[in-house]
Formats: C-alpha cells, sequence, structure tokens
C-alpha cells in the first residue's frame, strides 16, 4: 500500500490529490492565480482529514509562473521533509498531457506577458523540452494546441505519473530572473543645478528644436523636492544621462529620460526608468504617465517590459506633424 | 518554555534558527548577496530563486546545529512580512508544510518586531515597556513597546529613506559597493568623522513641531552627493566617516529624546544598521550620560537572522498568543503594529 499526497500551483489552479495504489482519496482545486499561498495548506488540511498515512510527496515543477509554482515546491518539500518521506518533481505539463488522447499535440499554458509555455507529446510521450514562446509563434507549428483553461495540470494525473518518472529535481523556470548587471562604469545620482548647463546641450542634440532650455529646466527644478525627482548618469566625470519624473494628483508624470547616442543600448536608461518607478512607489502613486515621440521605437519595448500601456495619441505634441504617444502603467 | 523552529526569508538571507525560550541553539543563515552585488541591490526574482534552493539545506543544518530532530520542535514560526512578496511566501510555504506535517503550531510573525524581540535570547533581564530603536535597510522607527507581542507603538518613523538604504545609496555613489552599511563602516574607521558638517534631518526647531521623533535622509544624501561633486579629489575615509556620524548622531538624539519624554529609561536598538560599529559606540557614551539602559543585541543578531523570528514565536507562546490559521498568507506590506498573525 502507498499513498501518495500530489500537489500542483504551476498554473491559476491550486490542486490537489491523495492516491492510493491508483485509487482516488480526495482531489480538489481552486482557481485564483495570486492565492496559491493561502489555498494550499488549506487543500492540504483536507485531505489528511481523508488519510494522514501518506508515503511520499509528488509535486508539479512547472513550468508555470515563477511565485505560485514555489509555493507548491517548497511547502511540498518542507512536508516530505517534516514526514521524513520522498518527493518526487513531475514536469507539471506531463500531468496535462496526460489526459488528452491524440497522437500528436502541444499544451500550452499561460506564462503571461503574452506569451506561453509549452511541450510537444507524441504517442503519449513527451518529445520537445518545455519551452516559452509567443502564443503566434506557437500556432505556426500547426500542430494541435490544448490550452490551460480547458485542460489543467490534474494532480491524480500527476501521481499516477511518478512511478515511471524521474524526479525532476529543479523547478523548471525556462525564463531567466529579469534583472540586469547595472552598466559598468555608470554612476547614478541626484541631478543637481550644476548639471543644467551640460544638460540643456544634451537637449538640444537630441531633441532640436523640441528640447528643453537652461530656464525650463530651473522651473522644474525649482519646484518642492518631495513632487519631483531628478536622477542623472555620468561615466568618467561626464553626465551622459538623466531622468525626471513628478508627482500631480495621485499620479506620477516621467518628464523625460535622455541617455546620450553614445551610451544607449547599455542600460542605461534601463536603470533609470526602474528607479523612476521605484519613486513613484515610494510615493505611492496610482499610476505613472509618459508620453513618447510617435516613431521612438528604440525606447517603446523598454516601456511595455516595464507594464506601460498605450493609452492615447496627441497629434502635433511636439510640434507639427510630431505626435506623442501617451504610455501608463498602473501602480495599484 | 518551549522549542521553536523560525524561518525567514524576507529579504536575502535564507534563514532557520531555534530556541528553546530565552535559549539560542542553532542560527543558520544562507544569503544571496553576493549574487546580488552586481545589480547594484536585491533583485525580488533572484532572491526568491535562492531561498527555495537553499531551504531545504538549511533547516536540516540548523536541527543538526541544535542537536534535536523535527519531531522535537513544539512551535513553527514564520516571517510572515514586511519584506519581498516572492521571497516570503516561500519560508511561508515552507513552514505551512512542515506546521502540517508534524501537526504543530504555527505562528506567522512581523519581521520588525522579530528584529527587537532578538534582544530575549540569552538574556534574562526583563526591559517592558522600553523604547526601541529600529534601522534597517527598509525601515527606521522609534518604537514605544509596552508588550512586544500585543502592544507596540510607533513614535517616530523616517518621511523618506531608511537609514539602511541611505547607506547604501551613498556607497554606490562613492563605488564603495553592496551592501552599504558594512563598506562604509569600514571605510570611515581610518576617516575624520569632523571632517565635513553634514546636515542633521528634522533636528531644527521648525522641523521639531510636526516631525519631533521623525527621520529624513534625502537631504542628506543630497548633501553628500553634492559635496562629492564639488570636491571630486574627496577622502573617501572622511566623507564616510562625516556620513556615518551624521546619520548616527540624529537615530541617538531622537531615541534618547523619545526616552526623556516618555520616562521609559530603557533602550533597545535593533535592525541590521544597529550591527554598525559606531552607532554601538555613540549609543553606548550617550546613554550612560543620560542615565538610559541600553541593550543593543550582538552584531551578528542584528541582521537579517531566523533566531529572531523563533524568538519571538516563544515570546508569543509565554504570552498565550493564538497560533496563526492554516492558511496563513504573507504581507509584503504588513505595519509594525501586526506582530502575530
Amino acid at each position: 500500500m502507498s499513498t501518495i499526497l500530489a500537489i500542483d500551483t504551476s498554473t491559476s489552479r491550486t490542486s490537489v490529490a491523495l492516491v492510493a495504489d491508483g485509487k482516488v482519496l480526495f482531489t480538489k482545486f481552486h482557481e485564483d492565480s495570486l492565492a496559491h499561498g493561502e489555498v494550499l495548506p488549506k487543500l492540504v488540511k483536507e485531505a489528511l482529514a481523508v488519510n494522514k498515512d501518506i508515503d511520499l510527496v509528488a509535486v508539479g515543477m512547472g513550468p508555470g509562473p515563477f511565485t505560485g509554482l514555489r509555493v507548491g515546491i517548497s511547502f511540498a518539500q518542507s512536508f516530505a521533509l517534516g514526514l521524513n518521506i520522498d518527493w518526487v518533481g513531475v514536469c507539471s505539463l506531463d500531468a496535462m498531457a496526460a489526459s488528452i488522447n491524440e497522437s500528436e499535440f502541444i499544451v500550452s499554458t499561460d506564462a503571461r506577458r503574452k506569451e506561453r509555455f509549452w511541450a510537444i507529446y507524441k504517442d503519449g510521450k513527451r518529445v520537445s523540452d518545455p519551452a516559452v514562446s509567443q502564443a503566434t509563434e506557437l500556432e505556426k507549428l500547426g500542430i494541435p494546441i490544448f490550452n490551460e483553461g480547458d485542460y489543467f495540470p490534474d494532480p491524480v494525473l500527476l501521481a499516477n505519473l511518478v512511478p515511471n518518472t524521474k524526479s525532476v529535481e529543479q523547478p523548471i523556470y525556462i525564463r531567466k530572473p529579469d534583472a540586469y548587471p547595472l552598466p559598468v562604469g555608470v554612476k547614478f545620482r541626484a541631478m543637481t543645478t550644476l548639471d543644467l548647463v551640460v544638460a540643456a546641450g544634451i537637449e538640444k542634440e537630441v531633441y532640436g528644436k523640441a528640447a528643453w532650455s537652461n530656464a525650463q529646466f530651473k522651473e522644474e527644478f525649482a519646484k518642492a523636492p518631495k513632487d519631483a525627482y531628478y536622477l542623472a548618469a555620468e561615466a568618467e566625470g561626464e553626465l551622459i544621462a538623466y531622468a525626471g519624473i513628478f508627482f500631480v494628483a495621485d499620479v506620477a508624470d516621467i518628464h523625460t529620460i535622455t541617455v546620450v547616442e553614445k551610451y544607449r543600448r547599455k542600460g542605461v536608461g534601463r536603470e533609470l526608468l526602474k528607479r523612476l518607478i521605484d519613486w513613484a512607489r515610494v510615493k505611492k502613486a496610482d499610476a505613472i504617465m509618459l508620453e513618447m515621440r510617435l516613431g521612438n521605437d528604440a525606447a517603446r519595448p523598454l516601456y511595455e517590459l516595464n507594464g506601460f500601456v498605450e493609452v492615447s495619441k496627441r497629434e502635433n505634441y511636439y510640434g507639427p506633424g510630431l505626435t506623442a504617444v501617451v504610455m501608463r502603467k498602473e501602480l495599484k | 518554555m518551549a522549542l521553536v523552529l523560525g524561518i525567514e526569508t524576507s529579504c536575502d538571507e535564507t534563514a532557520v534558527g531555534i530556541v528553546n525560550d530565552r535559549k539560542l541553539l542553532a542560527n543558520v543563515i544562507s544569503s544571496s548577496v553576493e549574487q546580488h552585488a552586481r545589480f547594484g541591490g536585491v533583485v525580488p526574482e533572484v532572491a526568491s530563486r535562492a531561498h527555495l534552493e537553499a531551504m531545504q539545506q538549511v533547516i536540516k543544518q540548523a536541527l543538526k546545529d541544535a542537536s534535536v530532530t523535527l519531531e522535537d520542535i513544539e512551535a513553527i514560526a514564520v516571517t510572515a512580512g514586511p519584506g519581498l512578496i516572492g521571497a516570503l511566501l516561500v519560508g511561508v510555504s515552507s513552514a505551512s508544510g512542515l506546521a502540517l506535517a508534524l501537526d504543530k503550531p504555527l505562528y506567522g510573525i512581523n519581521h520588525l518586531s522579530a528584529h527587537i524581540a532578538v534582544d530575549r535570547l540569552d538574556n534574562d533581564a526583563s526591559m517592558q515597556p522600553t523604547i526601541a530603536l529600529l534601522v534597517s535597510g527598509g525601515h527606521s522607527s522609534i518604537l514605544q513597546v509596552n508588550n512586544l507581542a500585543t502592544d507596540v507603538i510607533v513614535k517616530g518613523a523616517t518621511i523618506d529613506d531608511a537609514a539602511g538604504e541611505a547607506f547604501d545609496k551613498i556607497a554606490r555613489i562613492m563605488g564603495l559597493g553592496f551592501p552599504g552599511g558594512p563598506v562604509i563602516d569600514k571605510a570611515a574607521s581610518s576617516g575624520n568623522k569632523d571632517a565635513i558638517l553634514f546636515p542633521r534631518g528634522l533636528t531644527q526647531s521648525a522641523d521639531l513641531e510636526e516631525h519631533r521623533y521623525d527621520f529624513s535622509f534625502s537631504g542628506l544624501k543630497t548633501a553628500v552627493s553634492r559635496c562629492l561633486q564639488q570636491t571630486p579629489n574627496y577622502l573617501k575615509a572622511d566623507v564616510a566617516a562625516s556620513f556615518q556620524e551624521a546619520v548616527v548622531d540624529v537615530l541617538l538624539i531622537k531615541s534618547i529624546a523619545v526616552c526623556k519624554d516618555s520616562g521609559i529609561d530603557n533602550l533597545v536598538i535593533a535592525g541590521g544598521v544597529a550591527a554598525n560599529s559606531r552607532l554601538r559606540e555613540l549609543a553606548k557614551q550617550r546613554c550612560e550620560v543620560a542615565n538610559i539602559a541600553l541593550r543593543i543585541p550582538p552584531a551578528g543578531l542584528c541582521t537579517d537572522n531566523g533566531a529572531m523570528v523563533a524568538a519571538l514565536g516563544s515570546l508569543a507562546i509565554n504570552e498565550g498568543v493564538k497560533p496563526s490559521q492554516t492558511g496563513l498568507s504573507a504581507d509584503s506590506a504588513a505595519s509594525i503594529a501586526q506582530v502575530i498573525w
């Protein structure tokens, strides 16, 4: 007699099953992509009320959104440690595929950011490593796709996979953490009035007629320090970038993020944006807004990656024929 | 008397401590700080991954160090907040798994209160009520602790940066590295603390009315960066020492003022910044003069650790506080008022 406690938190579902030699003693799930941590112990407690003699823990190792995924794995590992029993890791997509009867198919789950986690199955076996791709890329493969929503990793099937599975020991993250080393040799600091003359020069170089003058900068600077935040970046003792944000009526407005030509695409803008967002969070802003010149494609992916969404366009904003795209990021 | 295992994962330290009431039995810490150094700050996803990777080994090592088994443990305590949500959830889930498997009570506890509770360890004297100066990378507050498990009042707090944050930022500007506390402490050791007179935030009479016990470090930060800019050939040691002196001076002026005004002549200094050598030295001098009994936990217990979590868990048991419910959640923005969940 061997009783398996099976857990999966790789999707919006938290699911738990108790299976004894193929017989299902308990199975239950809860749908809430933000509540794995609260729900999992409750479901396991219910399962323990049915049968508390457990011989093995099986847990879905993903792929899946990281925070929820780790809840299941961390709980499963410590639960097994507490009972002094073994745990076995299973690819969550396999537990989803096990309920599908097709000769060749793809299972795919939500990876957020308009992307999908997926793997290909043929004659009941996984024939590709789990991967992450845009949904549109996946459709191009021309293989039937079974999506999260219609199907989920089933904890009963996950338990049934255990005898034929080599344990997956590490979480299947696929994506690397969204972290970038700071640009080498670049120092970030508060912008001061001493930077203004150089900044006005950079403005002219980068924006031509739409540039801010020294006087306009000074006016911005004169605002109460608690409502505005200006940052400078320097390399080899010279100003190479600056950024500013101000806070008006619950919304923080990014006034500029400007990097000199030579230092672009080195992560300077990314770091400045990150610091502006951090500042807005500390100020408890509801949202951050920014305007970007239409056609400024170099910066747009950076904003989108950081959660900014286009909300409107303003024609002739930067001068005749120059349209501004207004983007907004919700913080609440 | 209770044997309590405490788990801490609110930031970048995966830590497990075991205490038997006031006796410290084990304190194991696995830090991912080196992984964060090249990013100039803690990266939440990197920290969360490191927690999961280290957790099982850290628990096992703590049990080994304490020479106890999991069956001996009478309660599990875990940091439920404040902290990084993804990081907290690794610890809370692990603690929930242990508590359910062992059928033992679980206490979700406040990270900030735990920093103060660590003072209970290997220390018989009772200091309640007490004034507590809590200074770390994320927090700078002065608290009146009537009962640490049930009754904590906030007397003052920072209105902008935390003291530890100011250390991190200045260290970054000066190119000294991360985290800022230890590197500035070290650089300052050979510098002249009186070389530059940096501003002491919220100590002018105009500020005292509204912010009598509050801190502000953003003006100091600006003053230091302006000074660095205007004098490119500055001596790092002198700037570090003068900056450190400005922070420490204000922390103590305000803490001692709270002690005097409230008539409570006990002061506990806790949190990561309490490991700062100048703060420890000057606190000792000034408290002696002011006739205030001072306690600062050993430097090794000031930074994040699991023993402090276990210490607060054991205090909660002593005070008859109810354990947390099954399904304890993490609260990244928990206030100091919420001590036990």
